[in-house]
């Protein structure tokens, strides 16, 4: 895709998300497809540590639930105005990503997802158990000043306009990354995960680059712990916990990882399904079970690559391969 | 308190010895880090419950391993062997989608509230130990660890199926040319590995109460033992599940507020010394 047609799908992603906001029916719906949007960013941030690293992590609730709570508490201290908060709090989860990305990004294969999960677990019982700063086991508030950035927070709470910002933050999100991947960087972190010992042959430092990807992951996911804060106005350590980490990393392999919107569709899918399902929901755990199972057996590419390979016939099947090296 | 302390956390590693040496096996043979084996393990530990109220505990002890030992050829004649030139990724996820089946299965059996098993009554005395009286249930959980682990090192160094499996942990395929048919070896070596979930179930039954969420307390710290100790390597999993459980009993006394956080600290101490873990070398 060409510069000016990323910038036009983008318009009409916008267009689109303003028609569903103006015309979407009841607030009951449009809070529904708020969630799935704000979870398609927590999933394109999982995606994207998958497809630009190879690397799965168990633990990126970390950085849904932190960037939460980092809010909360700085809201809580009135230590900053929220637009400097949600800056700042952007900015940190990136910082502090790159310096654990250089340590963690070492630890080879399933290795690192176990440690991912094993620090977002340290993040979820810490969490849990200092109740005079997170509330504990009961969750915290967030307590929104009544503007944010020149906007009323009461008009920014009704569904239409908040599925409106998360829509928004969702096409600028994926804007931004295919811009971004599209860039030297794409390239570089590409070839160091199909093959790290030839990159570094060719004169590429490949520590770096991998934990750069991870502290952009961290971004992307801190962003929708953001969302969710606003939306919810209320974190818990359920934001923190590893099932929520896996229920991502469900998303981005259902949907597919293999191109940058699958995660979100995967998203997306997961919600509509969830409450589609709402008679079942007692079963969802199995349901989604079979349905994970299903789409790695039959489509490892994901619902993504499934609808590529029906609309360019044969010809995309062979990004199924899988591109691991060594 | 601190003996006291010291004997639960031997109590507890033996329990992780019983849990991890199974999904170090698995590992070894499949290359698969099994999510489920937390579930697996909780599922022994419910079918240990309603083995148990309808005859006795020695009836659950043998009947819960044997059954989950047939589940775990299925899973591998079935799921394993047939995704075995998938991605590594591919089969964790299919293990987490496995984990979520049996969750809801055991949720919608069993029910959500806490379950209890009592000690058979040969072992629900106590017994003094250096004058603190402990029960010997729990002493029991510590030969079955020691047991478990012996048994399995015996089994490896100095059996031909021992040999075999050492051989095929290595490397499949030179092994399956020398005549060896590993598809037959790994069922049996999943099945094992399944059967030591579910043993690890029934055993824990009776001093851990049975819920929903014992899974994934334990998967997470059989996750930390097989990693600090280096994947598919059982030796160094027997070391980590002991240290483990002392570290958690040394932190119960010494550092209360983050005793719950150390097991983590040492995942990730051990992991930035030695990214492979202390007994391992491979990825």
């Amino acid at each position: 895709m060409t510069i000016p047609k990323l910038f036009l799908s983008a318009v009409v992603a916008l267009a689109v998300g303003a028609a569903v906001a103006a015309f979407g029916g009841s607030g009951k719906v449009l809070s529904l497809l708020t969630q799935a949007v704000i979870y398609a960013v927590f999933a394109i941030g999982v995606g994207l540590l998958l497809r630009q690293n190879g690397m799965v992590s168990f633990g990126h609730a970390l950085f849904f639930g932190t960037s939460g709570y980092a809010i909360g508490i700085i809201l809580q201290m009135q230590l900053m105005p929220a637009e400097a908060a949600i800056v700042l709090t952007l900015i940190a989860m990136g910082l502090i990503a790159f310096l654990m990305g250089l340590v963690m990004v070492r630890v080879p294969g399933v290795a690192f997802g176990m440690l991912t999960l094993a620090v977002g677990q340290m993040a979820f019982l810490s969490a849990s158990r200092s109740r005079g700063v997170t509330g504990g086991a009961d969750g915290m508030n967030v307590d929104w000043p009544s503007t944010l950035f020149g906007a009323p927070v009461s008009v920014l709470v009704q569904p239409h306009t908040m599925f409106m910002v998360c829509w928004a933050t969702l096409v600028v999100v994926m804007l931004v990354l295919a811009l971004l991947l599209r860039s030297r960087f794409g390239s570089i972190t590409e070839a160091v995960r199909d093959n790290e010992e030839r990159a570094r042959f060719i004169g590429i430092r490949t520590l770096a680059p991998r934990a750069a990807v991870y502290a952009l992951s961290a971004v992307v996911v801190g962003l929708s712990g953001v969302l969710s804060a606003l939306n919810t106005g209320f974190v818990s350590p359920e934001n923190l916990h590893w099932s929520l980490s896996g229920v991502s990393l469900m998303m981005v392999v259902v949907g597919g990882y293999k191109v940058l919107w699958g995660p979100a569709l995967g998203a997306v899918v997961y919600f509509l399904a969830k409450d589609i399902l709402g008679d079942y929901a007692n079963h969802w755990m199995a349901i989604f079970g079979v349905a994970l199972i299903t789409v790695i057996v039959f489509s490892p590419t994901g619902i993504a690559g499934a609808l590529q390979r029906l609309v360019h016939g044969k010809k995309a099947a062979p990004a199924a391969r899988a591109s691991h090296g060594h | 308190m601190l003996t006291i302390n010291l004997f639960n956390g031997l109590v507890y590693g033996a329990l992780l010895i019983v849990m991890c040496s199974g999904l170090a096996l698995i590992y070894g043979l499949r290359r698969v880090v099994n999510f489920a084996h937390g579930s697996l393990y909780m599922l022994g530990a419910y079918l240990g419950y309603s083995i148990a109220m309808r005859s006795n505990f020695w009836v659950a002890l043998v009947a819960v391993p044997a059954i989950m030992a047939m589940l775990g050829v299925l899973l591998d004649r079935y799921g394993f062997r047939l995704l075995q030139d998938r991605d590594p990724l591919s089969v964790v996820l299919v293990t987490f989608g496995l984990l979520l089946i049996i969750e809801d299965f055991v949720q919608t059996v069993w029910g959500k509230s806490n379950l209890s098993v009592p000690a058979p009554a040969a072992l629900s005395t106590s017994i003094d130990l250096f004058g603190t009286p402990v029960p010997a249930y729990r002493l029991a959980v510590i030969a079955v660890g020691a047991g478990v682990a012996l048994g399995l090192t015996l089994w490896l160094r100095y059996s031909k199926v021992g040999l075999f499996v050492r051989a095929a942990s290595t490397d499949p395929t030179t092994t399956a040319m020398q005549g060896v048919n590993t598809d037959a070896l790994s069922a049996g070596v999943v099945g094992l590995g399944t059967a030591l979930a579910g043993l690890a179930g029934v055993v824990s039954a009776p001093f851990l109460s049975l819920s929903p969420s014992m899974s994934s307390d334990v998967i997470i710290d059989s996750f930390v033992v097989v990693v600090v100790g280096g994947l598919g390597s059982l030796s160094g999993a027997f070391i980590a599940a002991m240290g483990l459980g002392m570290v958690q009993a040394l932190g119960a006394v010494y550092l209360p507020n983050a005793a719950v956080l150390l097991p983590f600290m040492l995942m990730v101490g051990i992991l930035i010394w030695k990214p492979s873990g202390f007994a391992g070398s491979r990825t």
